[in-house]
């Protein structure tokens, strides 16, 4: 663990991925230290167009598209829709001298340590320098592969998705 | 191209990260965030094993569009709920709802 | 014909299971006419059965393998049954006894609450008698011997809420066990020693001496199964030391009295002993046994029955001395007149309890000397109790001097003088306490307070049927009858002809009309004054009084230590064992409400709790696949 970068390799992808990097752990730290519920929202945006940054950057084009679709559009709006419809003044409380939020933050770093060094630890070979699939047709592969081998979960899927819908209506409905 | 073991690293962070968050964020809306945070640095596992992991392929890709959509579903159930306990309890506290007790 | 006899004990069961289905809300003419009407159906079979057997002689058992856990014959044990001339005679005195008893029960029970549950009990336990006496061996008989126990226990205790019922029912059923404990305690030693319970198999192996078990050697072997069983017929048969509960018992209903403690279940028994006589007969020294105690019961229950003040415990002490009449002749091996004397015995003391039920329905008493001058008032009634009286006293041509006088003239026989002497004895106590209760409760003048009147049909049909069976019974096996009863049994290996010598004869009749003659003058005439002649015999009077004691000695002896033993077992239970028990549980407890505070109903910390524990997991594992080195 000499040198964190060793066989790293300064180019444009490494470039991004590193910007990239930087600005979503920015975003998904600052989400946890804005007090303003509201802001809280936004900055998950942002974290979610960095991770369809990062897709774009792993050739999952379609993936990127998904991501920017559902989460940064629809999940943020919705959380934001929550957030306006309880109480969008809403401010976190100041942080309490918990002995708890240290031993949960003692416990999220004992687990991070001991993915990143197994992470590290692992023998991982050099990447291949192209995608395994046609790189201007990912949207065509991913099609192809989803509805042969994988019809069945993706009808599964789509009866998940009305099931959610139905269940979403018939909580959130005022009784009575 | 930045190798997996960066993308992996990313996501551990972004995992911790989520998981500190659910795990003390007093704001349910908050904690429902973090679990995504969770979610999404999961899917970016997903991604960069499809383009470089010990067997690369286009069903990573798959996976995570599934793994999207069951969060999308999970959020639309969660935020429904949230709604329902906001009018019972008028509150979004997570320490309000205690109802597992004993 | 005698393959249906299954039927016989099925019919009361079916009568039993119908009621019990009823009810209590059952209506009592049916419940009263169906259970009469089974029980009489259960005659008339056992009738036709005896008839088919006079033609046709003895049948094999009918057997079927009931459970089998091994190859080895011993190893499959059967059920089923077997008619036999002395269960012939059985069938039919129980199910004729139960028929009048169940027809005399809907005039004496009438308006009783708990009127069908009485028919359920009554009922049930006919069943268990008919079939314990169709029983081929001796685990089927335990079974019904156990069953009739029961019925015994449920009927004395019938009344519950009267709490000298309660206790009687409790300690018919706790003495009887003790004699119980020994018929099982016997069976499984000869279970052991012969691989079989069926009666033949049981006595081939003891006669031939072919004993599985080497020591101790066959004869003692025998002697000691044979005393055993022994002890279940004296528990059953309220012989002595353990007929003490019987007298008690009386505290249930009097047809309760009248078919099970008269005629049937006491007389179980008699019967068993008769029924595994050979097995007696191959030990003298256990034979020598079943005399004494016989002897000993009839002399003690007849001294006893002279001063009891209850028309009903006069009469059972009067069945404890006959049983142990009973007794004494199968003891000096006069198994017909055993036999005989059951059968005759079974009618008119039967007879005397329900003309005594009769009577105690009429005056609402139970006390001798509460009553008095019934004779005009109740004619039926009294008629029917001079025959019982003079059935039971042996005076000619009734039926018990008859069955009496075989049984004396046996035991002169066989050369037991004393036992004779004690039977004569007896005799004469017996004239004299039945015709005290006689003259007290028929003769002089009213004493009661409310006005007696005769019963209904339903009570005095059965009494005038018995009361011709005590005339007649006793024909059967007379002089005049040419010994038919005997013949009917049959040779039965180790028995003695029982033949009546005329001396035997006038000697018994003079003691019985001498006893009558006796309670004549005292309580008929007056000549002779009671109360001066017990004051004049005053240790005496009040040792029979107080029957010798007994309940006395055995609450001193045994009662009073097994209740201490049990205080002290009790407080062990309740201060040891369960202060055990409650550690546990308030230990449980009290931790349990401290970790109860670990549940705070807060998700997220329920949540932290699991990170840490998946983190010490992950070091863990990573540690032990030797990943980590720290």
């Amino acid at each position: 663990m000499s040198n964190p970068f060793a066989g790293w390799v300064w180019n444009g992808g490494t470039i991004a991925f590193f910007l990239i990097s930087l600005v979503v752990v920015f975003a998904a730290v600052m989400l946890l230290q804005f007090r303003k519920v509201m802001y809280m929202a936004l900055s998950i945006g942002l974290v979610f167009l960095g991770m369809a940054g990062l897709y774009i950057l792993l050739n999952a084009d379609f993936l990127a598209f998904a991501q920017i679709l559902i989460y940064a559009g629809a999940i943020t709006i919705l959380m934001l829709f929550a957030v306006m419809l309880t109480r969008h003044d809403e401010v976190e409380d100041p942080p309490l001298r918990d002995p708890k939020k240290w031993l949960t933050a003692l416990g999220c770093l004992a687990l991070g340590a001991a993915m990143l060094w197994t992470i590290r630890n692992t023998p991982w070979s050099s990447p291949p320098a192209q995608p395994p699939w046609p790189v201007q047709k990912n949207v065509a592969a991913i099609a192809e592969t989803l509805f042969t081998g994988y019809a069945v979960p993706f009808e599964l899927v789509s009866v998940l998705l009305t099931v959610a819908l139905v269940g979403a209506v018939i909580l959130a409905r005022k009784e009575g | 191209m930045a190798p997996v073991g960066s993308f992996l690293a990313l996501a551990a962070v972004l995992f911790c990260i989520g998981l500190y968050g659910a795990l003390t964020k007093r704001n349910i809306i908050i904690v429902l965030l973090s679990v995504e945070l969770m979610l999404n640095a999961a899917n970016l596992n997903l991604a960069a094993f499809a383009r470089m992991g010990i067997a690369p392929g286009i069903a990573g890709q798959i996976f995570g569009l599934f793994s999207m959509t069951v969060a999308a579903a999970e959020v639309a159930v969660g935020l429904a709920i949230l709604i329902a306990l906001y009018r019972n309890r008028n509150s979004t506290d997570v320490r309000d709802m205690d109802l597992m007790k004993w | 014909m005698i393959g249906y006899a299954w039927l016989v004990p099925v019919f009361p069961l079916v009568a039993y299971v119908v009621l019990l289905a009823a009810g209590r809300k059952v209506q009592e003419g049916f419940a009263a006419a169906l259970g009469t009407l089974a029980a009489a159906a259960s005659f008339i079979l056992s009738l036709s059965i005896w008839i088919a057997l006079l033609q046709g002689g003895p049948q094999p058992p009918y057997l079927w393998p009931w459970l089998t856990f091994g190859p080895e014959p011993s190893q499959t044990w059967y059920v089923g049954f077997e008619v036999n001339a002395l269960n012939a005679v059985m069938l039919v005195v129980v199910s004729f006894i139960s028929t009048l008893v169940l027809l005399f029960s809907r005039g004496y029970m009438r308006g009783d609450p708990r009127f069908g549950v009485f028919y359920q009990y009554l009922l049930l336990f006919v069943f268990s008698m008919l079939g314990l006496v169709l029983s081929p061996n001796l685990l089927q008989l335990y079974i019904f011997w156990e069953l009739v126990g029961l019925c015994s226990y449920l009927l004395v205790g019938f009344w519950y809420f009267k709490p000298e019922a309660a206790a009687a029912a409790k300690k018919a059923f706790v003495v009887t066990r003790l004699g119980d404990l020994g018929l099982l305690a016997g069976m499984i030693l000869l279970y052991l020693a012969t691989g079989t319970f069926d009666y033949e198999g049981i006595f081939q192996a003891v006669q031939t001496g072919a004993l599985r078990i080497e020591r101790p050697d066959p004869a003692v072997l025998t002697t000691v199964a044979a005393l055993l069983i022994f002890l279940g017929a004296v528990g059953k048969s309220a012989q002595f030391p353990l007929h003490v509960w019987l007298p008690d018992a009386m505290e249930g209903p009097t047809p309760v009295s009248a078919l099970i403690h008269a005629a049937t279940m006491v007389a179980a028994g008699v019967y068993l002993v008769a029924r595994t006589f050979p097995l007696f007969a191959a030990s003298p020294a256990a034979l020598e046994v079943v005399a004494y105690i016989g002897g000993t019961t009839a002399i003690l229950g007849a001294a006893i029955g002279l001063t009891q003040r209850d028309i009903k415990r006069v009469i059972a002490y009067s069945t404890i001395s006959q049983l142990g009449y009973m007794m004494m002749a199968l003891g000096v091996a006069a198994y017909s007149a055993a036999v005989f004397h059951l059968f005759t015995h079974a009618f008119f003391k039967a007879l005397l309890f329900l003309a005594a039920g009769s009577v105690i329905h009429a005056v609402e008493t139970q006390d001798l000397f509460r009553m008095g001058g019934l004779w005009k008032r109740m004619p039926i009634t009294a008629w029917t109790f001079l025959f019982g009286a003079l059935a039971l006293s042996g005076i000619p041509p009734f039926a018990g001097f008859w069955s009496k006088d075989e049984i004396l003239a046996a035991t002169l026989e066989s050369g037991h003088g004393f036992l004779f002497f004690l039977g004569m004895a007896a005799a004469f106590f017996t004239a004299f306490y039945i015709f005290r209760v006689f003259f007290l409760v028929f003769a002089g003048r009213y004493r009661g307070e409310r006005v007696p009147r005769e019963n209904g049909w339903v009570m005095t049909l059965p009494l005038a049927i018995l009361a011709i069976m005590a005339l007649v019974a006793g024909f059967f096996n007379s002089p005049v009858g040419d010994y038919a009863m005997a013949r009917f049994l049959g040779e039965v290996p180790g028995t003695r002809e029982a033949g009546t010598g005329a001396g035997t004869m006038v000697l018994s009749t003079l003691v019985g009309l001498a006893g009558a003659g006796l309670a004549w003058l005292m309580y008929g005439k007056g000549t002779l004054s009671p109360e001066r002649w017990s004051l004049a015999l005053s240790p005496l009077y009040r040792l029979s009084y107080h029957k010798f004691y007994l309940d006395e000695l055995y609450r001193a002896v045994i009662v009073r230590p097994f209740a201490a033993l049990a205080r002290g077992f009790d407080w062990a239970d309740r201060v040891i064992v369960d202060g055990l028990v409650d550690l546990a549980g308030e230990g449980t407890r009290a931790v349990a409400s401290g970790l109860r505070r670990l549940q705070t109903g807060q998700v997220q910390t329920y949540g932290l709790i699991a990170l840490l524990g998946l983190a010490a997991l992950i070091f863990v594992s990573l540690s032990l696949l030797g990943g980590v080195r720290l």
